[in-house]
């Protein structure tokens, strides 16, 4: 139920800039998430409907692009995607690799009429 | 009329942040240590609370903030040890809100505090994401729980500066292989610092505590 609190902030972060463009209804918001925030991304958009209701965003929908997670190899330089976190590097099975991504929340643009 | 679209670029909890930000501030202001304690529920918490205020007592003033979705258990429990303590119930929130922290302090005097223990909501995935304005964020995790944990929810490790592993004792009586955990921990999070503690037999307690109380000195220096 995380993704209700992620909602309210959404739509605490797109109202005023759409408002500051004279948007008179938002209709598409972008979103990035990284698979480690474990954002269930129908959750979201079913709350998104719900606190956006009787506010210019009313009906918007969200797209949601799926981060990766990235780890990046010490040994062998590489940086691989993976869909959770790793222990060994995939391009060399060296052990002891960094995480490097997947734990954005990220907004990345929204549409409006004017 | 048109359609127009609005690039951002922006983290989608920027106003949370901005909250912790004045929380920091306000933490900066006393000089004190704000611990942020989280974890899954009946990890261990409020003991280790309780062992740690043992552990610094006559050289760290200290002050503990409960947070629980119903009840004032907790709060009792630390009140008998004699430190300033107001309890937090979140109600329907599973982690405890910056704005939630602020009015809990209003009721703390904050000029007699070295360290602040927050005792969040136990939960190991929303109070992940929401900070709080702290110096030190603690994840506990008791041997009881299982090793593969922080694989399982990496961002609560990745964000905590410090691992209690917790319950140790027990160690001989579960499946829990406390070497994959700090392996494990360290992938995720590489300068995490890891602590072996039973707050049942107090071992590690002591070297625990001196590990917060080195942190209070150092920010209370500068």
């Amino acid at each position: 139920m995380h993704e209700l609190g992620i909602a309210e902030e959404l739509l605490r972060a797109i109202l005023p800039q759409a408002e500051r463009h004279g948007a008179k209804r938002i209709t598409r918001v972008s979103l990035r998430i990284g698979v480690l925030r474990a954002v269930v991304a129908d959750n979201l958009s079913f709350l998104f409907e719900h606190v956006a209701r009787g506010t210019i965003a009313e009906g918007a929908l969200l797209a949601i692009e799926e981060e990766p997670v990235v780890v990046a190899c010490p040994a062998c330089g590489a940086r691989s995607g993976a869909q959770m976190v790793v222990l060994e590097c995939p391009a060399c099975g060296a052990e002891g690799i960094g995480l490097s991504g997947g734990d954005n929340l990220q907004i990345v643009d929204f549409d409006i009429d004017d | 009329m048109g359609n127009v679209t609005i690039p951002v670029g922006q983290a989608v909890q920027q106003s949370a942040e901005a909250e912790a930000e004045s929380l920091k501030a306000l933490f900066d202001g006393h000089r004190l240590l704000a611990i942020n304690l989280v974890s899954s529920p009946g990890s261990g918490k409020t003991t280790l609370i309780e062992a740690l205020i043992g552990a610094l007592s006559g050289r760290k003033r200290i002050a503990v903030i409960e947070g629980d979705i119903e009840t004032d258990i907790d709060a009792a429990r630390i009140r008998k040890h004699g430190v300033q303590v107001r309890q937090i119930t979140t109600r329907s929130s599973c982690h405890i809100p910056p704005f939630m922290l602020r009015e809990a302090l209003a009721h703390i005097d904050l000029s007699v505090v070295d360290l602040l223990f927050v005792e969040n909501v136990g939960n190991l995935v929303c109070p992940a994401e929401i900070p709080l304005g702290e110096d030190v964020r603690v994840v506990a995790l008791s041997v009881t729980e299982g090793d593969e944990k922080p694989l399982k929810y990496p961002l609560i490790f990745r964000t905590s500066s410090l691992l209690a592993v917790t319950k140790i004792d027990l160690l001989p009586y579960v499946r829990f292989d406390v070497g994959n955990v700090e392996t494990a921990a360290r992938a995720i999070n590489p300068g995490i610092g890891i602590f072996r503690l039973s707050a049942q037999t107090g071992e590690g307690i002591s070297a625990f505590a001196d590990r917060l109380a080195a942190l209070h000195d150092r920010k209370a220096s500068l």
